[in-house]
């Protein structure tokens, strides 16, 4: 593995845009095809258990209509989730940034005196950075899923938000297990690296007094928080110490219990193939004699409301973090997850980190796509993300197109220049000659242009260029008015009394064989006219 | 504190200029049938539905044998005997019968009641035998309550060996029937309405795919689960859903 791609930067503000992040993962095979299997396997797994659903489309509608309805009313869902998670003595913390939800947690952790805490995977924690944050502080993070073990001891980073260390192989997990954990003598099938796993942090569980975790769902009418695993690390998080923390984006709120029926229906099949997840758990506060008897929620808004602005863009909000999109994206198939330099990684990241940063990075992301739709097909709350891509390049552009540094950039130099010709017919016809003329040099005897100079040689290196028609449109249609034996009996009628059959038969889709032929051949004449 | 309130107040204020709406005024509990056109009410007949609760558990690893009411505590002890684990936990709430049998059967058979025992006890336990809430068909699921014939949450994850009784009254075939199950349960009480406070919804043995996607079972969970589908009434299949609520009540009320 290269280094760039054993220590991608998961922080967009640090990060490299995506084409320059991207190209170690391309030329590395073996991380290549550590993600396309993975994801072939969940891809079918998925496949299987959602065409087994008739009534899934109803499901993706119902579950979009109903975080809708949450997010159209947020903050009225939340401060009852506030009421009724405090009524069954939770502790409602909010946190308006990355920095005041890692104080809020610090502040925690050091009243309870722990200088250790157990960790449920959370992709909250990941995008405020905790961890880094905590251990300064001197709390040692334990994180306790099987994949967040291998990446914390192997000092990797999270490439997919629901099996994050996808990008590593059973034989890198045997070297980083083997090393960390003292094992030398440990073989490298799967079966035994999870009993490694279970072992090493069985202590763990029992002695740690405090536990983070993220949630999956809140239940506003009831103040119940809810989380889907497979492990049971969560469930032994969530019961055994003595003070649990959960860490939950404002976004992650539904109106009622019976909503649960919807989403729990959708998530599993999404993310893992699977019809319901090992363990879903659910709690409501304190429970007297059963769990820890502290509990706290810390609601984080750090970037979420500012999305919640824009009404296509609140559709970003939907996300339940299945996986899905990027599983099925043929972007992220290449490169992998840590090309998007954030911990959500895909299709989602591309549309979330870049409005999280409020724009301010992660800018390349929202052309980590080739916008094929796929994401939009499977995502269970039918985000269209295409559209919120399309969108948010609009956004970029305007940002960037008033930056001085742009200023000087051949594509706005360029698109400036277009603007000025394409407003004036002459200065249009004169570069098109200009272009013709000049292209010439480049257009080898095939006709096609394979190699261009300067900026053009960022399309030519990939891909071969068509060489200019000798005439343009215009001079052919001139010319054709003007001569007309070029045209067809019936062409040279409707030339006479001034309609151009050709241009109407392009526009009729119900023409006839007759005008479908000779529309065929108005398309292609304009390049013959070099013959 | 200051910072803490100023932070609620800050976060409340974006959303509100972000949605355009300045006071709770129909969001909480609007029920605007949101929710609609996905199957709620299963189509499968009694034992057509009991065959897929049992195939789904077993695609998910999970081991299951059926018995009749009568034949519920020889076979409780059957399984345990073949599990040839000997110490058990149990929540104080199960009936006398289910570990009678098996305790005069097998040699060396202990089970202990969590009458709030210590974590370090329970670990030492090597299997857990408890009821269930509710079966789901449909993905092979079994829902806790956490009753006192459930027991506490730590008493069914720390063992590496589960045992849950399921009576067939008890399965229903999807899953928003099991969320109407807990509903009406809620309502039929004195009080006023509760919804569970804990639930955990348990599909197969604990398991993990993140090593190469190859499935694993048992990470930190237990690693083998054991069910027994008891087979009561069901013949009476005409009024299947109001049996099945009154035996979620019955579950309850012998617990407590
Ligand atoms: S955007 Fe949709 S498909 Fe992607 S993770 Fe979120 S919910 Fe899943």
């Amino acid at each position: 593995m290269s280094a760039t791609a054993e220590h991608p930067i998961l922080d967009p503000a640090k990060a490299q845009p995506f084409p320059v992040a991207a190209l170690p993962v391309l030329k590395n095979s073996q991380l290549r095809k550590n993600v396309a299997h993975a994801i072939d396997v969940i891809g079918a797994k998925r496949t299987r258990v959602v065409l087994e659903k008739t009534d899934w489309q109803a499901l993706r509608a119902s579950a979009s209509r109903i975080k809708d309805e949450a997010l159209g009313n947020l903050a009225a869902y939340l401060e009852q989730f506030e009421e009724r998670c405090t009524a069954a003595g939770g502790q409602v913390h909010w946190a308006a940034d990355a920095a005041d939800a890692r104080r809020i947690i610090l502040e925690l952790l050091r009243a309870e005196g722990a200088d250790e805490v157990i960790n449920i995977k959370t992709m909250t924690s990941g995008e405020i950075q905790l961890n880094p944050f905590l251990e300064a502080a001197g709390i040692k993070a334990y994180e306790t899923d099987l994949a967040e073990i291998i990446l914390q001891l192997g000092e990797g980073e999270p490439s997919h938000i629901v099996v994050p260390a996808l990008h590593v192989n059973r034989g890198q997990v045997r070297d980083i297990f083997a090393r960390a954990m003292g094992i030398p003598n440990l073989c490298d099938e799967p079966e035994a690296l999870t009993a490694a796993a279970r072992s090493y942090l069985r202590q763990k569980f029992l002695t740690v007094p405090a536990a983070i975790s993220g949630a999956n769902f809140l239940i506003a009418e009831t103040g119940a928080v809810a989380i889907v695993e497979s492990e049971g690390n969560g469930r032994m998080c969530l019961t055994l110490p003595r003070t649990m923390i959960t860490l939950v984006g404002i976004e992650k709120v539904l109106p009622r219990f019976e909503d649960l029926e919807v989403m729990l229906q959708l998530l599993a099949r999404s993310a893992t193939g699977e019809r319901m997840s090992p363990y879903t758990s659910l709690w409501t506060g304190v429970t007297p004699g059963d769990g820890p008897q502290k509990f706290h929620v810390v609601l984080l808004d750090n970037g979420r409301s500012g999305i919640l602005r824009r009404p296509k863009e609140r559709q970003t909000l939907r996300c339940i973090r299945c996986g899905a999109c990027m599983n099925n994206c043929p972007v992220y198939r290449q490169t992998g997850g840590h090309a998007y330099g954030s911990v959500y990684p895909g299709p989602i990241g591309a549309i979330l980190t870049p409005q999280l940063e409020q724009l301010k990075h992660a800018q390349s992301l929202p052309y980590a796509s080739s916008l094929c739709g796929a994401c939009y097909e499977v995502c269970p709350v039918r985000i269209n993300i295409p559209e919120i891509l399309i969108d948010l390049r609009a956004q970029v552009t305007d940002q960037e197109r008033g930056t001085a540094k742009k200023f000087f950039d051949p594509m706005y130099v360029g698109l400036r220049g277009a603007n000025v010709i394409f407003a004036r017919p002459w200065l249009f016809h004169a570069a098109q000659w200009l272009g013709r003329v000049g292209l010439k040099f480049f257009t080898r005897k095939d006709g096609w242009i394979h190699a261009l100079p300067g900026v053009g040689a960022k399309w030519t290196e990939t891909r071969d260029l068509r060489g200019l028609p000798r005439q343009t449109f215009h001079e052919w249609w001139a010319e054709r008015a003007a001569d007309p034996s070029h045209l067809s009996r019936k062409d040279k009628d409707a030339a006479k009394v001034g309609h151009p059959q050709v241009s109407e038969s392009l526009g009729r889709p119900g023409a006839g064989a007759e005008s479908d032929e000779q529309r065929a051949d108005s398309l292609i004449l304009p390049g013959k006219g070099a013959k | 504190m200051s910072v803490v309130a100023d932070s609620r107040r800050l976060v409340l204020e974006r959303i509100r200029a972000a949605t355009g709406k300045s006071a709770p005024e129909r969001g909480a509990n609007a029920d605007a049938g949101l929710a609609q056109g996905y199957i709620r009410r299963g189509e499968l007949t009694v034992r057509a539905r009991h065959e897929r609760f049992i195939e789904r558990l077993r695609e998910y690893d999970a081991e299951v044998v059926e018995c009749s009411p009568e034949g519920l505590p020889s076979t409780i002890a059957a399984v345990l005997a073949a599990s040839g684990r000997r110490r058990f936990v149990a929540p104080p709430g199960i009936p006398a019968a289910w570990y009678v049998e098996a305790a005069w059967k097998i040699e060396g058979f202990e089970c202990v009641l969590d009458h709030g025992l210590e974590t370090s006890e329970i670990e030492q336990a090597e299997g857990v035998i408890t009821g269930c809430f509710c079966g789901i068909a449909g993905s092979g699921t079994i829902v806790l309550h956490h009753s006192a014939c459930e027991g506490r949450r730590v008493i069914t994850l720390l063992p590496d060996w589960h045992l849950c009784v399921v009576r067939a009254s008890q399965v229903v075939e999807t899953l928003p029937e099991y969320f109407e199950k807990s509903r009406e349960q809620a309502a039929g009480k004195e009080q006023k309405v509760e919804l569970p406070r804990l639930v955990t919804w348990i599909s197969g043995p604990s398991a993990t795919a993140d090593i190469e996607m190859t499935r694993i079972k048992g990470v930190h969970g237990p690693r083998f689960l054991n069910v027994i589908l008891v087979r009561d009434r069901e013949q009476a299949a005409g009024n299947r859903e109001q049996k099945a609520g009154t035996e979620g009540l019955e579950d309850r009320a012998q617990g407590q």
